[in-house]
């Protein structure tokens, strides 16, 4: 019973020393740092192609954190497997732990890049976008075009990608495959939209 | 693969402390419900404390970043909804999830039937998703948390929260010590 006394005083004694800690969220600097987001954009850091992410899934990634900026609806209408949706709009709201790697898509690319500029504003640094957005993803993940003078080994590497997030590889009409209709899949797969 | 040894972990250990506490037994959960046994709120009112003190304290000193903390998302309808379903379950069976598992582990019957009843209710959910899907989204409000609610710094929630949970608790120990 002691024990247990001395447990609660414990217990009681953090409890209401919390107040006088300070805030559990450490304030992030709310200020572009317009310099290192130059050098990110020179560099080529701020981004990361649709393969690349599909790797990275592929490969599951330690601390890998698919976010898609889109809304709710478009979410649930497609989306790239084990991305979570937080909306624009929601964005400054989220919390980023600084060890995760943040990757931002959105339709075509240009919220993405747009969100991309929300969290370096916020002091998120390990973030980048897609900038094909979902429209890259179904092109170069789920049907990418084989090109022709590829070796098999190249080829089967493509292929594997793309049967592995459930899609099917495009072959060009020199193999004997009707380009028209790599056309209109690739028309169809670019929608209007950010 | 590491993740996965710390889960299972944190797993056994959650499993010992509920065997231990006696809560693998059905009718110590019932009650609870009829405010007969205490232990169910006992070992719930201790955890929720030592864990909000453990992350409050651990984001402070920076043991962990309390940024990587998961918040779901409130669903306002479909929770208290969801929390009536299950309250009914549990007073049914005198076991929850978690409990469940630790009483199939210990050889309890019970705990068996309350599993099967679990895994054939999620397959049921799964099944009819797509028709409740509308009602699952609905009444969205985000992550929702204590602070946010009452507008008060996180460190003053803590000490409130401490406040009314050592109080309780305080409470109950009195009662049982009643001759």
């Amino acid at each position: 019973m002691k024990f247990v006394r001395q447990l609660g005083i414990s217990a009681l004694a953090l409890g209401l020393g919390a107040p006088f800690a300070g805030s559990l969220f450490r304030a992030q600097p709310r200020v572009l740092d317009l310099d290192a987001i130059a050098r990110a954009i020179d560099e080529g850091s701020d981004h990361v192609s649709a393969l690349q992410l599909a790797e990275w899934i592929r490969d599951r990634r330690p601390g890998l954190r698919v976010i898609d900026v889109r809304s709710a609806a478009e979410f649930r209408d497609d989306a790239i497997p084990t991305a979570e949706n937080v909306p624009i709009d929601q964005l400054a709201k989220a919390h980023f732990a600084r060890d995760q790697t943040i990757v931002l898509y959105s339709q075509e690319g240009a919220h993405a890049g747009q969100a991309w500029v929300m969290l370096r504003s916020l002091g998120v640094t390990r973030a980048v976008f897609v900038p094909g957005g979902l429209a890259d993803w179904r092109e170069e993940v789920l049907h990418p075009l084989l090109p022709a003078n590829a070796s098999p080994a190249e080829r089967a590497q493509i292929e594997a990608l793309s049967h592995y997030f459930g899609g099917s590889p495009r072959i060009r009409a020199e193999q004997g495959i009707d380009v028209a209709s790599a056309a209109k899949t690739e028309h169809r797969s670019r929608r209007r939209g950010c | 693969m590491n993740d996965l040894l710390i889960a299972g972990g944190i797993g056994v250990a959650f499993g010992c402390a509920l065997e231990c506490a006696g809560l693998g037994d059905p009718p110590k959960l019932a009650g609870q419900f009829y405010l007969r046994d205490f232990t169910v709120l006992k070992v719930m009112l201790s955890a929720m404390l030592t864990a909000m003190l453990g992350a409050f304290w651990g984001g402070r000193l920076g043991v962990f970043d309390p940024a990587a903390f998961y918040v779901p998302d409130t669903y306002l309808l479909p929770q208290l909804l969801g929390g009536v379903v299950f309250g009914l379950g549990f007073v049914l069976s005198g076991l929850c999830p978690g409990t469940s598992c630790v009483a199939l582990a210990s050889g309890r019957i019970e705990g068996a039937a309350t599993m099967l009843g679990l895994f054939v209710g999620v397959l049921l959910v799964g099944l009819a998703f797509p028709m409740i899907e509308p009602f699952y989204r609905s009444t969205p409000y985000g992550p929702m948390t204590l602070q946010h609610l009452a507008g008060l710094p996180s460190g003053d929630v803590v000490a409130l929260v401490t406040v009314v949970a050592v109080s309780v608790l305080a409470w109950i120990a009195k009662r049982e010590a009643r001759p």
